[in-house]
């Protein structure tokens, strides 16, 4: 799995692992190895996701009360701990993302069509 | 939020539960068990760190310096027990005194009634136009029947009036707190029984017998409690009533400052005014209204429903027999209504200047007693610069150093605040002792409530941050590797901490020399007032008050009751003399009117205003009061001869200009404003004091007794006695018990009643002279603790200088000029202070500006002495220090 190297990896800008996290429990309920997974996966491996960093983002999430978690078990049978978006953080997700998307334009804009990148 | 943290154990479960799935995940792609362990850590990354990342986002690391702080705190207390005790003796004292003064103005000033939605009350009052002011707040019963009865803004609308019953049946008098209430008094405070059933309209119906409410501390004090009080027959001032119920035990009255123990409707008053009954009295002011409004009634149409209601009310109750202007006045009086949540007190206005005054005193004791501390953090402060420096040469943040040391201030001050609740309680009964008086016994609800507690906790929060954020702040500002070699050098590379105390110190010189300069006015201006010449001698004088209506005497049967009385109780051992007056001295009744002389030019208003008293003849000799001029009363001044009077000096200046009063006369207006029968003065007596001691004498013409136009049922007796006059009391009682057994006595000696006068003088000078001599005690505590801290710390530079010849002298001179220049500052400081300050003090000084020249330089003197012996003992140190230990020792 973790057979692409390192180094060419994106470094995940500040703030953006909220959004993916929120992000990845619009599908439903899902413990940290889970969405941890599900980001690797949806990005195609291009995002370097420290797991360990993903814990205290949880918990920084779950203190805004974006996100609400419990104790439950997972589909091959072991405990974890699952999250679940809150309607304060399905909220938060749509302003972050409506933020993201004009941020990204507008960077985009200004680096001009892909072409000129040498 | 707070307690609802997830626990680290929580969290390192969810992150093992994580490499397991992972794990897990790793091996269904091929991996080996070991590998995949690997690979999944790997890919998790630090897990310690992530841990760490946790506890430092919560509020468990929060939570746990906490802990840390107060077990360090408490240790550091702990090791040093003398300076533990002495800040928290100091702050009790600041603290309990604050509280206690604050407690006094909750009771009186703030504290709300305890009964339901007390903010919904209101007074009314009648506001007379033309006046300033909220109105007044007296009814006569017959316009309280009409506001009752007309009234349509109110829900509940209700009147009650203040008085003393006599329990007791004849002989010495046991008064129990009364108070006449209407019918809907308790249904609209909404008020439950205790036991039995609380007064009702039903009540309250002219004509009415008896029924009777005990208040719940009456009902146990005297009754245990016990349900057969219910039933039971009381007698006040004679009459029956019947108890049929308790009021509930948080209901004290609607007088704050006073009690009541049994309330009764206001229609039994017809038994016990005779034939002027107050109930149809229309100049007969002795109740307050207060109302509930109807819902949804503002404050605007409550005003407007009682301005469209006021011309009825007035003409419905007008004073048929008044002045014609006055009538004509009296019906353009309007009701007005006003915020009664409070309830009511004569307290207010007497002790309000006072309370204040004695909060600001109270709140500078505790600056004083703040910086005494924050002098003695600095010294440990300075103790402890190598600790702190380890701490902080090991990574200890700056900021976790400052609330390490605040908390040990607010565990100190926390401590504070608790023993300083006990004595506030302690203190605050003890005021309330002082304000009281025999006549006029104060009653308080002192229980602790929010609003205490909450100012406790304030000004204890308050006080850590003013006596620890300096030295903490300067604690933390040292050099490291000086402070770590440990030189004591490095004290004096930094003198300016030195500086720091010295202000400290001269800051609290300059406040206690303005507590002084207050304690020192209060107490000149009672020692004034207390050695006043009153005119007449206060000492060895019996006041008996007797009431002959109460025992049922006949109006035509009075007087000679009276002269019956008079002689039986002059024949008794010890009693050189004895006097008889309508009104005793210093009683703080009066009875005046205007007065027309036809030698002096018309005076009007208040200028021809004259104090009038019925006395016999034994009253001048009896009260040491000197005849300057003509005759005292003599037997042929009877109803039937020429109307007489005996003035005093005052009366004969103003009335009499120049002349020689013996022989003029003068006439009082009567009611209607005409002139009555002319009255000859007979004689000239020297001027005293007539209502209170406060006032100026008023002119005053004495009646003889036996000419007294009307009735005359509550005479007082004095007694010039040989022997202390209180062992009179039962042979008094004896011999007016052989003439009437029915007549109720009560008494006083007049030395008591002029001290009782001066209460609140009386608490001030006590007060702010045991706070001054507080503060000039801290503040020398400081001085003295200040310097000594100096000396020790310059011990080797004074050995040096002493080693290279220095006398003791001039190592004495160089300490004592610090002392000098602190005290200096002080005192020029403090003299500014006074002179701006205690200028709100003029209205409670007495015969004496508030910059009094005396007390000034008084209060500057003990300062100075007081500083310059707290001074000398540690100057004194510094002389002895020996030269070879010190240099030895470097």
């Amino acid at each position: 799995m973790s057979t692409q190297k390192e180094k060419d990896r994106l470094e995940l800008l500040q703030g953006t692992l909220d959004l993916l996290i929120l992000r990845t429990l619009i599908f439903g309920p899902q413990h940290g190895q889970g969405i941890g997974r599900a980001i690797q996966q949806t990005t195609e491996d291009e995002l370097l996701v420290e797991h360990g960093a993903l814990y205290p983002a949880l918990q920084r999430l779950e203190e805004r009360g974006w996100i609400a978690a419990e104790w439950g078990t997972s589909t091959n049978n072991r405990k974890a701990r699952f999250y679940t978006l809150t309607r304060l953080g399905r909220k938060q997700l749509v302003r972050e993302t409506t933020k993201w998307r004009r941020l990204a334009a507008a960077i985009g804009r200004v680096l001009g069509p892909e072409a000129g990148e040498g | 939020m707070f307690w609802r943290k997830r626990k680290p154990s929580d969290f390192r479960a969810e992150i093992e539960a994580h490499l397991e799935l992972e794990t897990e995940q790793l091996k269904e792609q091929g991996l080996s068990e070991e590998e995949a362990r690997v690979a999944a850590r790997h890919a998790f990354g630090n897990v310690t760190r992530a841990q760490e990342r946790f506890y430092e986002s919560g509020r468990w690391l929060w939570w746990d310096h906490l802990v840390q702080d107060l077990h360090f705190g408490l240790r550091m207390l702990r090791k040093n027990p003398g300076f533990t005790a002495v800040a928290i003796l100091t702050l009790a004292i600041g603290i309990g005194a604050n509280t206690a003064i604050f407690s006094l103005i909750d009771a009186v000033m703030l504290r709300m009634l305890p009964v339901p939605r007390p903010d919904e009350l209101r007074l009314v009052r009648i506001f007379q136009p033309g006046d300033t002011g909220e109105g007044n707040p007296t009814f006569t019963n017959p316009i309280w029947e009409q506001v009752r009865d007309r009234q349509g803004v109110f829900s509940g609308v209700f009147a009650w009036s203040g008085d003393r019953f006599d329990l007791a049946q004849g002989g010495a008098v046991h008064y129990a707190n009364g108070l006449w209430v209407s019918g809907d008094f308790f249904k609209t405070l909404e008020l439950r029984p205790a036991a039995g059933r609380l007064l009702t309209a039903a009540d309250d119906q002219r004509g009415c017998s008896g029924a009777a409410v005990l208040s719940y501390g009456f009902w146990q004090e005297h009754y245990g409690g016990a349900a057969s009080a219910l039933g039971i027959t009381l007698s006040l001032d004679t009459h029956s009533f019947e108890v049929v119920g308790v009021a509930p035990p948080s209901f004290y009255g609607m007088d704050v400052g006073s009690k009541f123990d049994v309330a009764i409707p206001i229609c039994a008053a017809a038994q016990f005014d005779g034939k002027e009954s107050r109930l149809d009295h229309r100049s007969w002011w002795w109740l307050t209204v207060a109302g509930r409004p109807k819902p949804g009634v503002s404050m605007n149409q409550l005003a407007a429903g009682l301005r469209v209601l006021s011309p009825q009310v007035f003409t419905a109750s007008q004073p048929t027999n008044w002045p014609p202007d006055m009538q004509k006045k009296f019906l353009r009086w309007v009701l007005v209504a006003t915020p009664a949540a409070t309830g009511m007190s004569s307290l207010r206005r007497q002790f309000d200047r006072p309370l204040q005054m004695l909060m600001a005193v109270v709140g500078l004791v505790l600056l004083i007693a703040c910086a005494n501390i924050a002098s003695l953090m600095l010294a440990r402060a300075a103790a402890r610069r190598k600790d702190l420096a380890v701490r902080q040469a090991l990574g200890a943040g700056r900021f976790r150093l400052i609330r390490q040391l605040l908390t040990e201030c607010v565990l100190l001050s926390s401590a504070g605040a608790l023993v300083g609740i006990l004595f506030a309680r302690w203190g605050t009964a003890l005021l309330v002792r002082v304000i009281s008086t025999a006549r006029n016994e104060v009653f308080l609800d002192l229980s602790l409530d929010r609003r205490v507690l909450g100012f406790t906790v304030a000004i204890a929060v308050f006080t850590s941050v003013l006596f620890g954020l300096l030295p903490a702040l300067r604690a933390i500002r040292v050099s490291l590797t000086l402070a770590m070699k440990g030189s004591q050098a490095t004290e004096s590379v930094r003198p300016r901490r030195f500086r720091s105390r010295h202000w400290i110190v001269a800051s609290q010189m300059a406040l206690s020399l303005v507590l002084l300069v207050a304690a020192g006015l209060f107490l000149r201006s009672f020692a004034k007032l207390a050695t006043l010449d009153m005119g007449f001698d206060r000492n060895n004088v019996l006041l008996v008050g007797t009431n002959l209506q109460v025992a049922r005497i006949p109006p035509d049967q009075q007087l000679a009751t009276y002269e019956m009385i008079e002689s039986r109780l002059g024949a008794l051992p010890g009693v050189l003399s004895v006097g008889r007056s309508k009104l005793a001295p210093i009683s703080g009744y009066f009875w005046n009117n205007t007065i027309h002389t036809d030698w002096s030019k018309a005076l009007s208003g208040d200028d021809a205003l004259a104090f009038f008293n019925y006395v016999s003849s034994g009253y001048f000799q009896t009260l040491h009061m000197t005849l300057l001029a003509g005759r005292n009363f003599a037997r042929g001044d009877t109803k039937a001869g020429p109307r007489v009077a005996v003035v005093n000096e005052t009366l004969a200046r103003r009335f009499f200009p120049n002349l020689n009063p013996i022989g003029r006369t003068f006439r009082i207006d009567d009611i209607g404003g005409q002139p009555g029968p002319p009255i000859e003065v007979v004689g000239l007596v020297k001027d005293s004091k007539y209502a209170s001691v406060r006032e100026d004498i008023p002119p005053t013409a004495f009646f003889p007794a036996t000419q007294i136009s009307k009735h005359t049922e509550e005479d007082s007796f004095e007694l010039r006695t040989g022997i202390r006059p209180s062992a009179l009391v039962s042979a008094v009682q004896a011999a007016v018990g052989d003439v009437n057994k029915q007549i109720p006595l009560e008494f006083h000696t007049l030395a008591e009643q002029v001290n009782d006068s001066m209460v609140q003088e009386r608490m001030l000078a006590l007060l702010s002279g045991f706070f001054g001599a507080l503060a000039l005690l801290l503040a020398m505590i400081g001085l003295y603790g200040t310097l000594s801290y100096l000396v020790a710390q310059r011990q080797t530079e004074f050995g040096i200088r002493m080693a290279l010849g220095a006398e003791p002298g001039s190592i004495l001179r160089l300490v004592m000029r610090s002392v000098l220049s602190v005290l200096a500052i002080g005192v020029v400081a403090g003299i500014a202070i006074s002179l701006a300050a205690t200028r709100v003090l003029q209205q409670l000084l007495f015969g004496l500006g508030p910059r009094d020249a005396v007390t000034m330089v008084a209060a500057v003197a003990v300062l100075s002495v007081v500083a310059l012996i707290a001074g000398y003992l540690p100057a004194r140190r510094a002389t002895k220090v020996d030269p070879m230990v010190t240099l030895r020792n470097e």
